[in-house]
């Protein structure tokens, strides 16, 4: 028995010791050198390697244009190529599409696809392919969370509903050319049709969704048997055959999924992670402001938009004057620090990306303005005495994700100081989205949305015409009308002119931030760190993670151990 | 006989009345499973198609009746899946002639996999978690309260205790990013976190998760085992058995720490069985993909269909720790067991 406790004496008195000596190493929070490349700049691209990327999220649903949801963007683009897709400036060009056309004024987009272009499973993509991964896309048994998009298409309503046997409005001409026919004109067709939904699948995929189809299409990269192992990870391999000659330059991409965002801080640091886009507050400051490291870092675009929605309907916010206040009241640049490096100040209804107007007015923040509101609506308020203003708490709908919490805190704050009175109501997020889109649930809550196309309707046509508001699941939170504001963005569709379509959406704009159905506050954008050998990479401007163009050119590890750069 | 049928009978009632509480809560909870699907920018039609290709549009009774009707059920003894969908999410757990006994726990909303096969999946990786864990809390816990019991008063002993009420103290989490840190990132030792592809990766992975719960659990065995030592060292028994001539040893082992396994092996069962539903937190820390990872995620995005089944696995594994431990007490201790009620 003596023997016994000596050792476990012995072996508690080494566990406590390791314990002290483990903290210290653990706590040097100094980043490591980049790990070099080993060519200089303006090198050739390089053929091959296997980029390793990770993410907190995780692919729900697999790798299907039909059913693809925010997680899958990245994957789903990297294996499914489309007629068009958004360039670098977020501009509609072609991409499987040789060109394309428009005639019956505006009615009917004709498209010609390339010749000789090879899918996955080695057949060329012709017309049928096209027509047959619309209707596939569109069935009404097909989980598509995008389907309604397409509702413009003629004939969608009678095979929606199931009603017939195809699409009517899909119609193939020929080998190579395919025409889309609309009941009505729309300019924004090929916005709609650069999104993934409608993406030529193999001939495997059939003309209906299965859930145990193995992914194939047309794109840069393609998914191996195996490739996809659910909640854990995700290979692509290089297509052989692209259409485009020479690319992609990766052999593979490789998405880890669930990993946290210190997890993959470590990894990166070690060279088993090449880029990163999920780093928490306290890294990303740290990577920035290292002089070797934010050379390397790039914002990608605002693609979101956040602001307060306020119910039209409901008590104080039924008055615009109320409204204006509550617009002029917050301090965006104040609510900016929660994030500052993530955060962006949004006075208008677009987000930068889609709208860089210095010339444009907006909403500001003018405390006297607000005060001045609030009088004209009836509820003035003096800031010296505190009395005055709207005498019941208004109800502010929220849910616990991250920074809304603090965000909420501050326009709190900032409306008692114009006599209004928030009182806070921490929901559940499925709850939030359930009550804020219920009429006459919520008077106040935040509002945000991400572009799902790189066009303003993406943002009008949801958010703040009539037709969007609905008893229940309305996504016009605010419930806001103005029939000239509907007018506009009608009229915005049917334009093909760029010029005019362009005013119509800065009038509208402006009669939103006049009438603030919502106080837009700010924007918010990802930040990437990639290693100095990860090349070709810039942020695109609507796909995360677009990395067709990247290469790897990573020096060997001796000369990174030299360097004293990772630690693998 | 009768007490363990008695007892399982009072098992399946206690199954069914935790997940028809689970049902209850997750239909009349605000929030549309089928907009948690489609995306919080997923427009009406959508939604609404959604809804009805996952069964929602049906009523609460319909749906539960439909629920308990696929749960166990009678069909082919082997599935066709392209054949025969109706039988496609099933697993076929027990033949019967030309037929079989089905489980169906139905399809994820989200997955859009079968929740058989999720939680066939998930369940080894759990169960290996927990196992390791809790060798790791018993080896620990047990040779600390061992030693701490047999060195009352000493220095040893109170660093043990003050030990493991700091381990108690610490939550689970801080322990994990401690352990991540100091072994992960620091000295490179252990992956950080994953579950890796092959045998020898998957046991890698495993020693932080298992660890993080083997700290914690070893804490409160310390304590609960040196606590039950010391008042049964100082037995009249265990004072002969040493009069006797019995070495320290024996009379540790033999009259002091089996009469104290009583009260731990309830502990280790009601554990145990706790940690079958899934160490939550140091699944998610860790990112090992077990059961109470998948319970987080499907309760958050209104899965219901891998809600209940995570409710129906946890709910049996625990109820069945309870019955052993039941059977583990008539062993230990022959005045306990068939008389009970």
């Amino acid at each position: 028995m003596r023997s016994i406790l000596t050792r476990l004496d012995a072996g508690a008195l080494a566990l406590s010791a390791l314990g002290l000596l483990g903290a210290p190493l653990g706590c040097d929070e100094t980043l490591p050198f980049p790990l070099p490349s080993e060519h200089g700049d303006g090198s050739a691209p390089r053929r091959g390697g296997t980029l390793h990327l990770a993410t907190y999220s995780d692919l729900r649903s697999g790798i299907d244009p039909a059913s693809g949801t925010d997680q899958s963007l990245g994957p789903v683009h990297l294996v499914f190529a489309g007629l068009v897709d958004y360039d670098e400036h977020a501009r509609v060009v072609t991409d499987l599409a040789d060109h394309w056309d428009v005639a019956d004024g505006g009615r009917t987009y004709r498209f010609v696809v390339r010749a000789g272009v090879t899918m996955h499973d080695g057949a060329e993509l012709t017309a049928g392919d096209v027509k047959r991964s619309a209707e596939r896309a569109l069935h009404p048994s097909t989980p598509d969370p995008n389907a309604s998009y397409f509702a413009n298409i003629a004939g969608y309503e009678a095979y929606s509903a199931g009603k017939a046997e195809h699409l009517a409005g899909v119609v193939v001409e020929g080998r190579y050319v395919v025409a889309f026919h609309l009941a009505k004109p729309d300019s924004t067709f090929p916005y709609l049709l650069a999104m993934h939904t409608l993406r030529p699948t193999c001939a495997s995929a059939g003309d209906r969704y299965s859930d145990a189809w193995q992914a194939c299409g047309a794109g840069p990269f393609e998914l191996p048997p195996g490739g996809l192992r659910r909640g854990t990870s995700l290979r692509l391999v290089r297509h052989q055959g692209y259409f485009r000659p020479g690319e992609p330059y990766l052999d593979a991409v490789e998405w880890t999924f669930n990993m946290k965002a210190l997890a993959q801080r470590v990894r990166f640091e070690r060279g088993e992670l090449d880029l990163v886009r999920e780093l928490t507050d306290a890294d990303l400051t740290r990577f920035t402001r290292d002089p070797r490291w934010k050379p390397l870092g790039s914002v990608e675009a605002d693609t979101t938009i956040y602001g307060e929605s306020m119910n039209t309907r409901m008590a104080p916010f039924d008055n615009v004057e109320v409204r204006r206040a509550v617009a002029a009241a917050i301090d965006r640049e104040h609510l900016r620090l929660v994030q500052p490096s993530r955060m962006s100040v949004l006075t208008q209804a677009l987000p930068r990306t889609l709208w860089d107007d210095p010339s444009f007015a907006g909403q500001r923040y003018d405390y006297p303005a607000a005060l001045e509101h609030m009088k004209k609506a009836g509820y003035p308020f003096d800031p010296a005495t505190g009395t005055g203003g709207w005498a019941d708490p208004i109800p502010y709908l929220l849910y616990d994700q991250g920074l809304d919490v603090y965000t909420a805190q501050l326009v709190q704050q900032d409306l008692a100081k114009i006599g209004l009175r928030l009182r806070l109501q921490l929901v559940s997020y499925s709850a939030f989205l359930t009550l804020q889109e219920r009429a006459g649930a919520s008077a106040m809550s935040q509002g945000n949305w991400m572009l799902d196309y790189p066009d303003p309707s993406s943002v009008f046509d949801p958010l703040f015409t009539t037709d969007a508001i609905a008893p229940e699941g309305s996504f016009n939170t605010s419930f806001y009308s103005n029939p000239r504001f509907d007018e506009l963005a009608g009229r915005a569709h049917l334009e093909a002119d760029a010029t005019v379509r362009r005013a119509l959406y800065r009038e509208a704009n402006a009669i939103l931030c006049d009438e603030a159905p919502w106080a837009f506050t700010f924007g918010h954008h990802t930040f990437d760190v990639r290693q100095p050998y990860v090349r070709g990479f810039a942020p695109h401007p609507v796909w995360p993670l677009e990395v067709s163009g990247v290469w790897l050119d990573r020096a060997g590890e001796a000369l990174e151990h030299a360097l004293g750069g990772g630690l693998r | 006989m009768t007490f363990f049928l008695r007892r399982l009978g009072w098992s399946v009632f206690v199954v069914w009345g935790v997940v028809s509480i689970a049902f209850v809560v997750s239909t009349v909870l605000p929030g549309d499973p089928a907009r948690m699907v489609a995306g919080a920018q997923a427009r009406p039609a959508d939604v609404a198609r959604i809804r009805r290709q996952l069964g929602l549009g049906d009523p609460a009774v319909v749906q539960y009746a439909r629920f308990w009707k696929r749960l166990v059920h009678l069909g082919p003894r082997v599935v066709d899946t392209e054949a025969d969908p109706a039988h496609a999410t099933c697993a076929v757990v027990l033949p019967l002639g030309g037929s079989a006994v089905h489980i169906d726990f139905g399809k994820s909303f989200q997955k859009r996999q079968p929740v058989v096969d999720l939680v066939a999946t998930r369940l080894p990786r759990t169960l290996a978690l927990a196992a390791a864990g809790m060798v790791l809390q018993l080896l620990l816990g047990l040779g600390s309260g061992v030693f701490a019991a047999t060195r009352r008063g000493s220095w040893l002993d109170a660093f043990l205790v003050g030990s493991s009420l700091l381990g108690i103290s610490t939550p689970t989490f801080l322990t994990a990013l401690l352990l991540q840190y100091v072994f992960a990132r620091g000295l490179g030792w252990l992956p950080i976190d994953g579950f890796g592809a092959t045998l020898g990766e998957h046991a890698r992975c495993l020693v932080l998760p298992a660890l993080t719960l083997g700290v914690y659990g070893a804490a409160y065995y310390t304590r609960l085992v040196r606590d039950e030592m010391v008042v049964l060292l100082q037995e009249d028994w265990v004072r002969t058995a040493r009069a006797k001539g019995l070495s320290p040893a024996q009379v540790v082992l033999r009259h002091g720490l089996r009469n104290a396994l009583v009260p731990i092996v309830t502990a280790v069962g009601l554990d145990f069985g706790a940690l079958m539903g899934g160490a939550v937190v140091t699944e998610t820390v860790f990112r090992w993909p077990g059961l109470g990872e998948l319970s987080v995620k499907a309760l958050l995005d209104r899965d219901g269909p891998v809600i209940l089944a995570c409710v129906i696995v946890t709910s049996v594994m625990i109820v069945g720790t309870h019955v052993l431990v039941d059977a583990a007490y008539a062993r230990l201790d022959p005045r306990v067991g068939h008389s009970r009620p």
